[in-house]
This record gives C-alpha cells, sequence and structure tokens, in this order.
C-alpha cells in the first residue's frame, strides 16, 4: 500500500543511516535480555512450548544505528536524561503529525509527510542495535568482505548509474527479498512481524516483501549445501523460554546488514543464530548474532525489542505486484537519455 | 521445470495410495515432532503438504496439449489431466465466458503465475509446490513456496477484509473436526489455472479442509462470485503430505526470472 512511495523512504532512510553512522550508541543486549527473561514466566501453548504468538513491531527502534554514536563509548544504554529528552522529541513529532492542515501560506513541498512512515512510540533504551562488540561497531571488513563491498557498489544501490537496468538496484527495490537480517532490522515502515507456533514449527511472517520464514524445531538436518536460498534454512530449538534459530545455507553476495539488506552482502558461508526471548506480555526482545569470516573479521551481535502495539496488524504488501517504482525509474531514465540525443542533434 | 517433477510426484501419489499404512509409519519416523494427534482438542495439520493434480494447467477435464516453445518438445507440453471442479463445469455467466475464452487464448501472457504474481486462493493449494501450515490455536499460517505467497488464518478476531488483496482475507472456524476458511477480500487479478479461468473481486471462497488420516487432507472450496458465475460451483482434491527423508520448504523467489519479461524493453540499450 505504501509501495509507491518507495522512493522517498529509501532517500529517507539513506539519511537515516548516514545519520545513524554519527550517532552510535552501545548495547549490551545479552544482559538485557536474559536479565528481563529470568524476571518474567511467560505463558505456553497447549503442546508445551513458550508461546511467543502475535504481531510485533520493531518501531521503537527505528533510526537507531546499527553503530553506536562516538559520544556513548562502550555505553550500552541511554541515561534517564537522555531517554527523556528523545520522549520529548518523540511527542513533539506526534504533536505535529497530528495537524491536519498546512498554514495558510506555509512552506508545505511536495513530498509526502514523515507520518505516512511510521513513528516509535517511545526512545529506545539501547544506544545502538550493535551489542557484541563492546564498542557497539560492525566489525572492520574483510579483504575479500572489500572486494565484495565494492563490487556491489559499483552493481548500483549508490554511484553508476543504477536506472541502466533493474540489475542495478538492490533486492529490496527489486522485491525480490530483504534477506534474513535485512528483514528484521527497523527500517522507516513495514516492520510488522507475526509469529505463529505450532508443534514442531514456528513461522515467521514479516510484512514488508511478504516473508515468510518456516523454521523448524525437529531437530532435523540442514538441507543439503547445494540448496541455497536468498533467506537461507533455518533450525529452531528451546534453549529454556529462549527460541534459537540457526540459519545457513544462503545465496552469497545478495543482502546485507543495510537498510532493507542492504550494504556489503555477505558470503554463502554466513551462519546466523537468533534467539528471540518474550520479556513481558507485549514484548520479545529478538538478537541476531553473525558469524561471516570470509566478510568480517568478528562475529557481531545485535538486538532490539519488537513490541506488540495495540491496532497494529500487518497487510499483504505485494510488492513486485505493485512495482510501478522500478517501471517509472527504468522508464524515466530511458527518456532523459532520448531527450538528451535530440537535443545534442539539435545542437549539431 | 517443475513439470518434470509431476510424473515423480503421481508415482508418489500412487505409492501413497497403495500403501497408505506403511507411508504413515514412515511419516511418523521423519517428524517425531508433529506428534500430538490433536492440539487443543482439534485435528493437527501441521506440516508440509501438495497437491498432485495437472489443475494449475486447467481445472478442468483437458486432454494433452504442445507446449508453447516447440524447441522444448515434450519437457514442456501439457499432460492430459482429470479435472478438480465437480461435475466438470464451471456456470460463467455468458459475457463472463466470453472473457474466459479470450484469457485462454492470451494465455502464454497473460497468466498472472507468468509473471510470479503471488496466485491467489484456492490456486495456491494446487499449484506444483509444497506449501507447509504452521497451525496454532488462534491463527494458522500458510505458507506457499510459489512466491513465498502466505496468508494467516484468523481463527478468532475475524475481521472484514480491510483491503483487496492477492491472497486475500481469510476468516476460519472449526465445524467438528473440520477447518472451515472464509476467503474474502480478494482482488481480480489471479486466475485458477494456466487455461483463463478467473474470477471477480467479488469473489468469496469458502475452503473445508478435513483429515482423511494423517498424510491426507480432503481439500474442498466453495466458489462463489454472482458477477462472473451463475451460481457456486466446488471444487476439491486431495492434499498429500511429503514424505521424503528431510523433506523441506524451500524457496521460489520467482521475481528475477520475470524481469527481462517485465522490465526488458527498458534496459538502457548497448550500442
Amino acid at each position: 500500500m505504501k509501495h509507491r512511495f518507495l522512493i522517498t523512504a529509501m532517500a529517507l532512510l539513506i539519511a537515516l543511516a548516514a545519520g545513524s553512522l554519527l550517532v552510535a550508541v552501545p548495547i549490551a543486549a545479552q544482559a538485557t535480555t536474559q536479565g528481563a527473561a529470568a524476571a518474567w514466566t511467560p505463558p505456553k501453548t497447549p503442546w508445551g512450548d513458550p508461546d511467543l504468538q502475535g504481531i510485533y513491531t520493531s518501531d521503537d527502534y527505528i533510526g537507531l544505528g546499527m553503530n553506536r554514536a562516538a559520544q556513548y563509548g562502550n555505553r550500552l544504554y541511554f541515561t534517564e536524561e537522555e531517554i527523556a529528552a528523545r520522549e520529548k522529541t518523540i511527542a513533539t513529532t506526534a504533536q505535529r503529525d497530528a495537524v491536519e492542515f498546512a498554514t495558510p501560506g506555509g512552506n508545505v513541498g511536495t513530498g509526502p509527510p514523515g507520518h505516512w512512515g511510521e513513528r516509535a512510540r517511545r526512545s529506545p533504551r539501547q544506544t545502538s542495535l550493535i551489542v557484541e562488540p563492546e564498542n557497539g561497531q560492525t566489525p572492520a571488513l574483510t579483504e575479500e568482505g572489500r572486494q565484495r563491498q565494492a563490487m556491489y557498489t559499483r552493481q548500483g544501490a549508490g554511484t553508476a548509474r543504477p536506472e541502466d537496468s533493474w540489475e542495478g538496484y538492490t533486492s529490496y527495490i527489486r522485491c525480490i527479498t530483504r534477506g534474513i537480517a535485512g528483514s528484521v532490522i527497523p527500517v522507516i515502515y513495514g516492520n510488522g512481524t507475526e509469529i505463529v507456533q505450532g508443534p514442531g514449527y514456528v513461522a515467521i511472517l514479516q510484512e514488508m516483501v511478504h516473508e515468510a520464514r518456516i523454521v523448524r524445531l525437529d531437530k532435523s538436518p540442514h538441507v543439503g549445501s547445494n540448496i541455497k536460498t536468498y533467506m537461507g534454512d533455518s533450525r529452531g530449538y528451546w534453549d529454556g523460554n529462549t527460541l534459537v534459530i540457526e540459519t545457513k545455507n544462503i545465496l552469497g553476495n545478495k543482502t546485507g546488514i543495510g537498510g532493507n539488506g542492504g550494504g556489503t552482502p555477505f558470503s554463502e558461508d554466513a551462519k546466523f543464530t537468533e534467539r528471540l526471548t518474550r520479556t513481558d506480555k507485549d514484548t520479545i526482545q529478538y538478537t541476531m548474532r553473525v558469524e561471516d569470516p570470509r566478510t568480517y573479521t568478528a562475529p557481531f551481535t545485535f538486538t532490539f525489542p519488537i513490541r506488540r502495539e495495540p491496532g497494529y496488524q500487518n497487510f499483504e504488501y505485494a510488492c513486485h505486484e505493485g512495482n510501478h517504482g522500478m517501471m517509472n525509474q527504468l522508464s524515466g531514465a530511458r527518456a532523459d537519455e532520448r531527450a538528451a540525443a535530440e537535443a545534442a542533434r539539435q545542437n549539431r | 521445470m517443475r513439470h518434470r517433477y509431476l510424473s515423480f510426484a503421481a508415482a508418489v501419489a500412487a505409492l501413497a495410495l497403495t500403501f497408505s499404512v506403511s507411508m504413515k509409519v514412515l511419516s511418523a519416523q521423519n517428524a517425531p515432532n508433529t506428534a500430538p494427534a490433536r492440539i487443543d482438542g482439534k485435528p493437527n495439520f501441521n506440516g508440509l503438504w501438495q497437491a498432485l493434480t495437472g489443475a494449475n494447467w486447467d481445472i478442468q477435464d483437458h486432454s494433452s496439449e504442445p507446449g508453447p516453445y516447440y524447441q522444448l518438445g515434450a519437457t514442456f507440453a501439457i499432460p492430459a489431466g482429470q479435472g478438480i471442479v465437480e461435475g466438470n463445469e464451471i456456470p460463467y455467466r455468458p459475457e463472463a465466458l466470453e472473457q474466459r475464452k479470450k484469457n485462454r487464448l492470451n494465455r502464454w501472457t497473460a497468466d498472472p503465475e507468468i509473471k510470479c504474481y503471488m496466485p491467489g486462493i484456492p490456486r495456491a493449494n494446487y499449484m506444483p509446490f509444497p506449501f507447509t501450515i504452521v497451525q496454532g490455536t488462534t491463527t494458522i499460517a500458510f505458507a506457499y513456496e510459489f512466491a513465498t505467497s502466505n496468508r494467516v488464518v484468523r481463527m478468532t478476531n475475524h475481521q472484514k477484509a480491510p483491503v483487496p488483496s492477492w491472497m486475500g482475507w481469510s476468516n476460519g472456524r472449526w465445524e467438528g473436526d473440520t477447518l472451515v476458511v472464509e476467503v474474502t477480500g480478494n482482488n481480480d487479478q489471479t486466475w485458477f489455472d494456466r487455461s483463463g479461468n478467473f474470477h471477480s473481486d467479488a469473489m468469496k471462497v469458502t475452503e473445508r479442509f478435513t483429515l482423511r488420516n494423517p498424510d491426507v487432507i480432503d481439500y474442498e472450496a466453495t466458489i462463489e462470485d454472482p458477477k462472473t458465475f451463475t451460481r457456486p460451483w466446488k471444487i476439491s482434491f486431495p492434499l498429500y503430505r511429503r514424505l521424503e527423508k528431510n523433506a523441506s520448504q524451500l524457496e521460489f523467489k520467482c521475481v528475477e526470472y520475470t524481469e527481462e519479461l517485465i522490465y526488458g524493453h527498458l534496459r538502457k540499450p548497448t550500442n
């Protein structure tokens, strides 16, 4: 539904991502998760598994960078004062969003209003999504990772001329997928995740680009190593009240940890370990550890809470079916080229 | 590509029918955790399922035909198939029948499956791809391998479909041991098959899932669409549990196989 505005959204996202690089923050995710989990016992499903079911959103962590801003050093959490200041900003934004009409003579602009995206309802407590390593920074790329990053940049998502072909755009813009990490990291809208459980299975359904991950809990082996997929092959088990999901067999050189699965693409040897712990009635602490020694010089972990919010639900995100953005970008670029060629002819 | 698999699938189906008892035992060994026969007092539909019909070619009885590209010879030709429509008759209104004929003539370009669009209900259930049912108590997820299309059936908090969509809006209920799902809010973009059978956005699908035994679901759907059909009509076919050792749902994100077709004319010319 919100797809027609993908371009604006992308621009905002890039701005947010750029901002977040300057504003990194620290975190002690594991501690958060385990401390809170110990304090609260989740209900059980009729077949005895911890019950994680519901529709959750990561909206509160919109705009918080993966990397921690230098000013916070190794500090994992905002202070109460910092949180109060952020809450004030959220309240001001909400007031602004509620204004129905522009002030006569005011500067209106032609882009959609910001509140067409989603807003955080409360301030994050963490200072960055990354909590391992302790400094809250994504580990350095390996040489192979740097080469892959350079190739990725050349292929699109930045420099050259992505509009030469659809192949110049990211998997997200092409409505293929945001990949395993990109599908969970908070962005400006479409952060909804629905969890459905059955005996032996957990389904994780993400609104954006309509992902549906099936996690088998039956201790069966992963599929053969020659079978690679964008979202990988997931197997799960319960560690106390925590759902642990291990994922391998992803297609290499496709998606990464940047906004909507952009950024340096993972290698096909990447391994992901997710931990989902319900910490109160409405909250799951979500954690992902990434091990991709071909791409990153060290493993790293990011975490954030996802929450049930009153009235929040998922809708069908028919991304490819409605991808007018791709059609328009390509046809617009061809029209520009024809116009330029015509102008050159006339000037001859 | 999927198609050559059909004969293999047919063999599996034949086996399943002939040796259903021994298959059941196998299934139990392969899936230790799908254990309970009942969940919260209801039958357990959890698992990986697949239809074994030629209905994705044509939901009605059909003879074999050549495929669209002679170069592919027998591999992509259309095999004969028995339909899934009760009585084999689809009660089109006269003007709708004309449209269906046009669709059939244009089927090699107009079928939404070609563009990797979400197939809608009921088609998703009989495409030649498996799907997983994850059955909780208040929600039941259907995750289809084709195009990662999916839907969540709401067993409580039923809602009116908020907007028209490709996969529709599914509200479910139990009638005894039968799972009944009403699908409304369907858009008018999906087809029933590759032969051009279609519907309007007024379509309501009422599905009934009943376990015949632990490895077979009897599936039935009633189609109501007064804009297109003169009366409600029914389809039915079995869904078989995939019993191969370590049978897993894979991923068929087909978008990238359609981009040259959809955007190819907009690629920057190389000269």
